[in-house]
């Protein structure tokens, strides 16, 4: 247990909300790519880590937003990830980050094109990600239609932010099933 | 800047920005090195808890093939086994271990079979109230001594105390989360954007939810147009009877049950009953409250037999007979689990996928697994005063319980189809768990403590009038010192006086009374604001969207309408008016 304590300095051990699994998150991220992480991370070295590698990690290899996740995290927005945007990650996915910042994280993974709104196109690859494209493109755009009918509150055709916070509201399993255990 | 260092540092937490402008925001605000370091001695003790965290693969391998729904069940196992854990710990450390110095040579000879009925050679055991000595013991001539009486008492009312703490602190933490209103629950976009479950991490699982996910959708697009059909009147006739039908079978099999248990715990022969097939016919939510109110039934014509007829039977050592109910009790449960277990998801496995194909692997029935543990920690905890080392016994069925329906969960079950509504029924669970269980149990203690004449020969409370009695003269004889005048006081004028309680419950009132108003006030004012919203939004959209004709001539029919109606209003009154003036002018 003694080597541990060199490995983050305690201002950078201050700073992270996944502070009782700082550890064995940052043994995680090494074992992806022992060859490019160094043990000591003191001096903040700047590495970063392709999205193939964090795609393949089995938390994650089986979701259907694995890309978008590691998009929404990572500093160039292409999924690849430094060592803060990986605690990042799995600080929003722990079972204590509050409500709102999960759902802010939530809305950013369903908007496909980054325009800070969930339009029709956004539900539409959301629903084809969720079904695995079994349904027909009619059954989706009725899907799509009934779900903006219902969650928009302010009639512009498309989720904002505020629609989407409101929608989590009433749906109390969102708090648990937003949540990656590592 | 006048809010405190806590708060900041969840503010900053809340912050959706990345863990560098975090880190800056944070050492530009916070100061205080004393409180750093704290909190990194804090933080290091709770990363060290959390490596001897229980169990925390197998959770993770369960909730990543069965959801999160599954999970809770096994989650709300290892919590109800730490309560367990934690009471035999406190019983053994304060009145076992100090019993063993002063403990009498047991006479009698052990065969297996005690481990099934708990009396024989069990009787003379730590296991049992009537073991426990009265004396104070001492363990040299003028050392420190122990009173047994006092350590009995107020360890098992300490830990009744600390557990109704624990259980109204997550109470109201988990309805905090969680916020049950059924009625606002359903709806598509909720059920297709939050309730993806990320916990599934297994091939298999997930693609099976997306598969139950697109049948859900299918069933829901055809299904809507159904909805709108009326049933004839025959129909819903025919479906009150039904359902009507059920509940007297269910209610009177309820009565037939409690009958039976009564007369044969007269008999002293255990039997379990259980509520497997009225699932079939009624809805998830009446088939859970038809076993529980089965449950408590029995739970309560029990405890009235073990006080009011065993109590005040002429027995030797009544309270050490009611704790070998009770073990027998436990025991005949953990069987009848297992058995359960066997039967319900073994067997229905091995029917469904050779016999009965179509059927296919059973589900893990969430539901009746809870309100089987509910029960055994409510016996559990009725059994605390009179059988101390109940609570590990416990401990040992839970775990061996935990093992046996992970192992047939993962080669029996498939993953739920229906969307389980997980943090409700959780919050729904531990409700149960402290409104019926705990303080009907807080209610049998308090009767036994109070009421009823401990017997004259074995136990702790031997010749008193009351178990209670032996505080009482504790502080009869803590008068006489000077130092300890304020535990007297304390004693005198808060537990025992009856007008301590009466304002302490008014307070209490008043106060629910006066959050239940400002709830109220802002649910009116939250849907007032959203009307508002949709007002002024479709004002807008009215002006500037001209692409979407159909939306805005709903909206625009509406205000069209009300417009002709106030016109029309205006002029039938108009015509009104003058046919008076002209009605008038003729005469």
């Amino acid at each position: 247990m003694g080597n541990k304590q060199t490995i983050f300095t305690p201002e950078q051990l201050d700073a992270y909300q996944v502070q009782n699994k700082l550890n064995g998150l940052f043994y995680r991220y090494r074992d992806l790519a022992p060859q490019l992480v160094p043990l000591d991370y003191t001096d903040k070295p700047d590495v970063t880590l392709p999205y193939e590698l964090i795609g393949s990690m089995p938390e994650l290899k089986d979701n259907p937003f694995r890309q978008r996740i590691a998009e929404v995290f990572s500093e160039d927005g292409d999924g690849n990830m430094t060592l803060d945007d990986f605690l990042d990650m799995f600080s929003v996915l722990s079972e204590m980050a509050p409500r709102d910042l999960k759902a802010y994280y939530a809305f950013k993974i369903y908007d496909f094109n980054n325009d800070d709104y969930i339009c029709k196109s956004d539900l539409e690859k959301t629903v084809n990600k969720l079904t695995r494209n079994e349904l027909t493109p009619e059954e989706v755009r009725l899907v799509c239609e009934k779900v903006i009918y219902e969650a928009d509150l302010d009639n512009d055709g498309k989720l904002s932010l505020e629609d989407f916070q409101h929608m989590i509201i009433r749906a109390p399993d969102f708090l648990s099933t937003f949540h990656i255990r590592i | 800047a006048s809010m405190s260092t806590r708060e900041r540092i969840k503010a900053i937490q809340k912050m959706p920005e990345t863990m560098k402008k975090k880190r800056e925001i944070r050492s530009i605000s916070l100061i205080s090195f004393v409180l750093q370091s704290f909190r990194r001695f804090r933080n290091s003790l709770s990363e060290r808890f959390h490596q001897l965290w229980l169990w925390h693969k197998t959770l993770k391998i369960i909730g990543g093939e069965f959801g999160t729904s599954v999970l809770s069940y096994f989650i709300f196992l290892k919590w109800l086994l730490s309560f367990n854990i934690f009471s035999f710990l406190i019983n053994f450390s304060f009145i076992t271990v100090p019993q063993f110095i002063a403990a009498e040579p047991n006479n009698l000879s052990f065969t297996g079979l005690e481990l099934l009925t708990g009396a024989g050679y069990f009787q003379q055991t730590a296991l049992y109230y009537g073991f426990y000595t009265n004396a104070t013991i001492s363990k040299t001539e003028n050392g420190a001594s122990y009173n047994m009486q006092l350590a009995y008492i107020f360890t098992v009312g300490m830990y009744f105390v600390i557990c109704l703490l624990i259980l109204l602190i997550s109470m109201a933490k988990s309805f905090c989360r969680n916020f049950i209103n059924p009625q606002i629950y359903s709806g598509n976009a909720s059920k297709l954007l939050c309730t993806w479950d990320f916990n599934i991490t297994n091939e298999k699982a997930v693609k099976l939810k997306q598969k139950n996910l697109s049948t859900q959708i299918k069933v829901q697009n055809t299904g809507d147009a159904k909805r709108f059909l009326n049933f004839s009147k025959q129909e819903t006739l025919v479906h009150i009877l039904i359902h009507l039908g059920v509940w007297a079978a269910s209610l009177g099999t309820a009565v037939a049950a409690c009958a039976s248990v009564y007369f044969l715990s007269i008999n002293n022969l255990k039997v379990r009953t259980d509520f497997t097939t009225s699932r079939m016919f009624l809805p998830i939510h009446t088939h859970v409250l038809l076993n529980i109110i089965l449950k408590i039934s029995i739970i309560g014509i029990l405890c009235y037999y073990w006080l009011d007829i065993v109590a005040t039977s002429k027995s030797q050592c009544w309270e050490t007979l009611i704790g070998q109910d009770i073990y027998r009790l436990i025991l005949v449960d953990f069987i009848f689990c297992l058995l359960g277990s066997f039967f319900g998801e073994f067997l229905r496995r091995i029917i469904g996928t050779t016999v009965f194909v179509s059927l296919g692997m059973p589900e893990f029935d969430i539901a009746r697994n809870v309100l089987d543990l509910i029960y055994a920690q409510t016996l559990t905890w009725i059994g605390i005063l009179f059988s101390p080392l109940l609570p590990g016994i416990q401990m040992i069925s839970f775990f061996i319980v935990f093992y046996v329906k992970k192992v047939s969960l993962m080669k029996n079950c498939q993953p739920p189809r229906q969307v389980w509504r997980a943090a409700q029924m959780t919050t729904f669970f531990m409700l149960l768990l402290f409104f019926p269980s705990l303080t009907g149990v807080l209610a049998v203690i308090a009767v036994t403590v109070w009421r009823l004449k401990p017997s004259e020969e074995c136990g702790p409370f031997r010749g008193l009038s009351s178990m209670f009695a032996a505080v009482s003269e504790w502080i009869k004889i803590l008068e006489n010192y000077t130092g300890s005048k304020w535990v007297v006081w304390i004693y005198n004028n808060l537990i025992t006086s009856e007008l301590f309680f009466f304002i302490l419950s008014t307070i209490f009132l008043i106060i629910t009374y006066l959050y239940w108003q400002i709830i109220k006030g802002r649910k009116t004012m939250v849907k007032l604001l959203r009307k508002q919203i949709v007002n002024v939004s479709s004002s807008f959209t009215f002006i500037l969207d001209t692409k979407d004709i159909e939306k805005r001539t709903k909206f625009t029919c509406k205000t069209r309408d009300s417009l002709l109606l106030f016109v029309s209003a205006c002029i039938t009154l108009k015509s009104g008016c003058e046919y008076f003036n002209m009605v008038q002018c003729w005469h």
